[in-house]
């Protein structure tokens, strides 16, 4: 089959037909998924082409999506749930917590989970109030739940593929703002395992710093990256990918070459998953660091209006920025 | 000019809405925010507000019609000359204002990003206050703690006080000559006598053969080998152009097959630890390669060598030897090594029995290379021929394995070939 490019979405559109056409325990359900295709038409035709009973619109209510899914996995279906924006999640926050990401240990390792939550994550997209969130690190921080993010068509084509066949519940952050981005699939060339992370702009010998990221600022990031080979510095990027487990033996190998990392994320950096990202690195890398982790994060308010929000995100400049404090040590 | 109002999604992910009632007629003037149509849709029945100035001209959406999300409903004649185009974009294309049409929000922005002019860079973060501990970034108490250079001795040059490399290495290269002179004044010399000093790479060359001579038991070996083939490799791959710029010289291909043979024999590749009882196998080689310069024997090491393909390999002894005759040989660099190589035939010696570097469990000797009588096929016939001597602390290495390792490295000397199968 040749190569086709596609957007993030159609990427995730024809991973999640794929999936379902694979195991027909794959349910997908959500608000407006099904007749409308959600919102940003991730589910578009599925439900034409599998039926109302496999692709289901839900009543809008969060919590029941997650507890039903929780349901369904037990009688052995495979559920895939979308949260129509991140700021939704919150009222199925009690569900994933206390009951999908328990169930495993529960009972001992007798009863597993094949849930997927999808969320459509992170600002951009110039919304309103609770459609430009990024809860990662919530989720990552619960025992129990897997937690990746997809940043390129061809990962969000295979991830959510992965994702589905893994017997723990996955919680799936889709950047929303790089939905429309495109790149070349070829799906007959092997995809790498869903939980390791990957680098994505080897810096070679020159390299003066690594820069990790995921989801919706690996773009950024790489952008940064052009920019500043053309000011003659040399950055390496990681594409994280899994946030729970972390993957971290690509970063420490190449901050053992580069000496310096700056971790990028649109979530407020308080308490934040690359926090501890950061804590590990130094821990396993301390030899190697010629300056402290630095962290090029959203500030620690409520994702602003609309508005103000390309003040918020981390951008190009707050990134390079960044690399000049590093190189100043 | 006449301005569309489309059908606005008015709850998340509606497609379509009934329009009621309209509440305005063509010809009629609205207000900013005035309510115009009442619609009703999946969600509930809602009146929709005028987004423009101005007269009606159009009602484009019958009472009682159901209407796709989107649709055009209403045109109004805001009576500008605003050219700025209707703005109803199609969901997941580029629309007005460089942003990709959604149904929520304005959109992503389709244009990349650029940089703004540089912020003039700050100065550089100052030190933070000098507690008890000293001020130096981890790769530098790395070197200090591998030049044995205790931090809270050394005075930072950097900014804040804080300690570079370069003062590590500094205060490393101090630490012998300052010892040495010490308390016992020097004796007068008498008639026809010189006398010096023992200071620098003298003393320091001096304590580690002492040490090592007087604490491994050296064993040594000695094989002649006939390296005519790999002088015959040496001139053909002299004419590559990859090595047209490269210094081939025997040693390299002596410190190459070295590498080669310690893969199986890594007993060869150790150290004896005395105050832990035990013996530390490296996986790694860290080749140290003798130099004679004028200020005395430096042993600077290549690091990772067994990984080193010959061509790099080469052109990092070409450079060791550089910087070792120009002085300029860090003293990290001559620390750390596994194992060694000295070139004796350079002074056109046949062989010798070299002392281990300390801490080191063998050392290889390469005597001049000449041209012989050898034995091949019952002819006598000249050929190209050299001394390798091994010497082997014996408690890390037995007679059995410096052979294994030793005859290794003539055979691929003789038939580099052999390399294949190593």
């Amino acid at each position: 089959m040749t190569p086709q490019t596609i957007t993030l979405a159609k990427g995730l559109n024809h991973g999640l037909r794929a999936a379902m056409e694979h195991d027909p325990k794959v349910i997908v359900m959500g608000e407006d998924v099904g007749k409308l295709g959600g919102v940003f038409r991730i589910t578009d035709g599925l439900q034409k082409d599998f039926g109302e009973q496999r692709v289901l619109d839900t009543p809008l209510g969060e919590s029941g999506i997650i507890g039903t899914a929780v349901g369904l996995a037990l009688r052995g279906y495979r559920p895939v749930c979308e949260i129509q924006f991140d700021g939704f999640v919150f009222p199925a926050f009690d569900q994933i917590v206390t009951q999908l990401a328990r169930f495993h240990y529960r009972s001992q390792g007798k009863l597993r989970m094949p849930v997927v939550v999808r969320v459509p994550y992170g600002g951009g997209i110039g919304a309103v109030e609770h459609h430009s969130e990024s809860p990662e690190s919530y989720f990552a921080h619960t025992p129990g739940l897997k937690v990746v993010s997809c940043a390129n068509a061809v990962d969000a084509y295979w991830m959510i593929q992965q994702a589905i066949a893994c017997d723990d519940p996955v919680i799936f952050f889709e950047p929303k703002r790089r939905y429309w981005e495109k790149a070349s699939l070829d799906v007959a060339v092997a995809p790498p395992p869903l939980l390791r992370s990957r680098l994505v702009r080897p810096g070679g010998p020159a390299a003066v710093a690594t820069v990790v990221a995921y989801g919706p600022m690996v773009r950024t990031v790489l952008d940064a990256a052009a920019v500043a080979e053309q000011d003659g510095t040399q950055l390496e990027v990681i594409d994280l990918r899994t946030l729970s487990p972390l993957d971290l033996a690509p970063v420490f190998d190449s901050v053992r070459r580069t000496g310096r990392l700056i971790c990028v994320s649109e979530a407020p950096g308080e308490a934040s998953l690359i926090g501890d990202l950061a804590a590990r690195v130094s821990q396993e890398c301390f030899y190697s660091l010629e300056a402290p982790v630095l962290r090029v994060t959203g500030f620690d308010t409520p994702y602003p209006p609309a508005k103000c929000e390309e003040d918020y995100l981390p951008d190009l400049d707050r990134i390079l920025d960044a690399v000049d404090q590093v190189l100043r040590y | 000019m006449t301005r569309i109002f489309a059908l606005p999604d008015v709850g998340e992910g509606l497609t379509e809405a009934e329009i009621l009632r309209w509440h305005v007629a063509p010809g009629d003037t609205v207000t900013l925010n005035q309510i115009i149509v009442e619609i009703e849709t999946a969600k509930a029945a809602v009146e929709l507000p005028s987004p423009f100035e101005g007269v009606v001209s159009e009602l484009l959406a019958e009472p009682g019609a159901t209407v796709a999300v989107g649709s055009p409903l209403i045109a109004i004649d805001t009576g500008d000359a605003d050219l700025e185009p209707a703005a109803a974009g199609v969901i997941g294309e580029e629309g007005p204002g460089g942003r990709i049409t959604t149904l929520v929000g304005y959109g992503p922005r389709t244009a990349t990003m650029t940089r703004r002019p540089r912020k003039p860079t700050p100065a550089v973060p100052a030190a933070e206050d000098r507690g008890s501990v000293p001020l130096a970034k981890p790769p530098v108490r790395k070197l200090a703690k591998e030049l044995g250079i205790d931090l809270s001795t050394v005075l930072g040059s950097g900014t804040g006080g804080v300690i570079t490399r370069e003062d590590v290495r500094h205060a490393a290269a101090a630490v012998p000559a300052g010892n040495g002179a010490g308390s016992v004044a020097p004796a007068a010399p008498e008639a026809g006598q010189r006398r010096e000093p023992v200071r620098g790479v003298r003393k320091a060359t001096a304590a580690a053969v002492v040490s090592s001579a007087f604490t491994a038991p050296h064993v040594t070996m000695f094989l002649t080998a006939d390296v005519t083939p790999m002088m015959q490799l040496r001139a053909r791959l002299a004419q590559q152009p990859e090595f047209r710029d490269v210094k081939l010289t025997p040693l390299t291909f002596a410190a190459r097959a070295l590498c080669l043979a310690v893969r199986r024999t890594p007993e060869v590749n150790a150290s004896w630890d005395e105050t832990t009882g035990e013996i530390v196998y490296f996986d790694y080689v860290h080749l140290g390669i003798a130099a004679a310069t004028p200020r005395g024997l430096v042993v600077p090491k290549i690091r990772n060598a067994e990984r080193v393909p010959l061509r790099e390999l080469a052109v990092a002894l070409e450079e060791l030897a550089a910087a070792a005759r120009d002085g300029r040989t860090a003293p990290g660099d001559m620390l750390g090594g596994t194992i060694t190589i000295t070139n004796i035939g350079v002074f056109g010696i046949d062989t010798g029995t070299p002392i281990l570097n300390p801490g080191e469990s063998a050392i290889l000797a390469l005597g001049a290379i000449r041209e012989r009588p050898w034995v091949v096929g019952g002819a006598v016939v000249p050929r190209q021929v050299c001394q390798l001597a091994l010497s082997v602390d014996h408690r890390v290495v037995d007679g059995q394995q410096g052979s294994r390792f030793l005859t290794d490295i003539g055979a691929l000397l003789s038939d580099p070939a052999l390399a294949l199968t190593f």
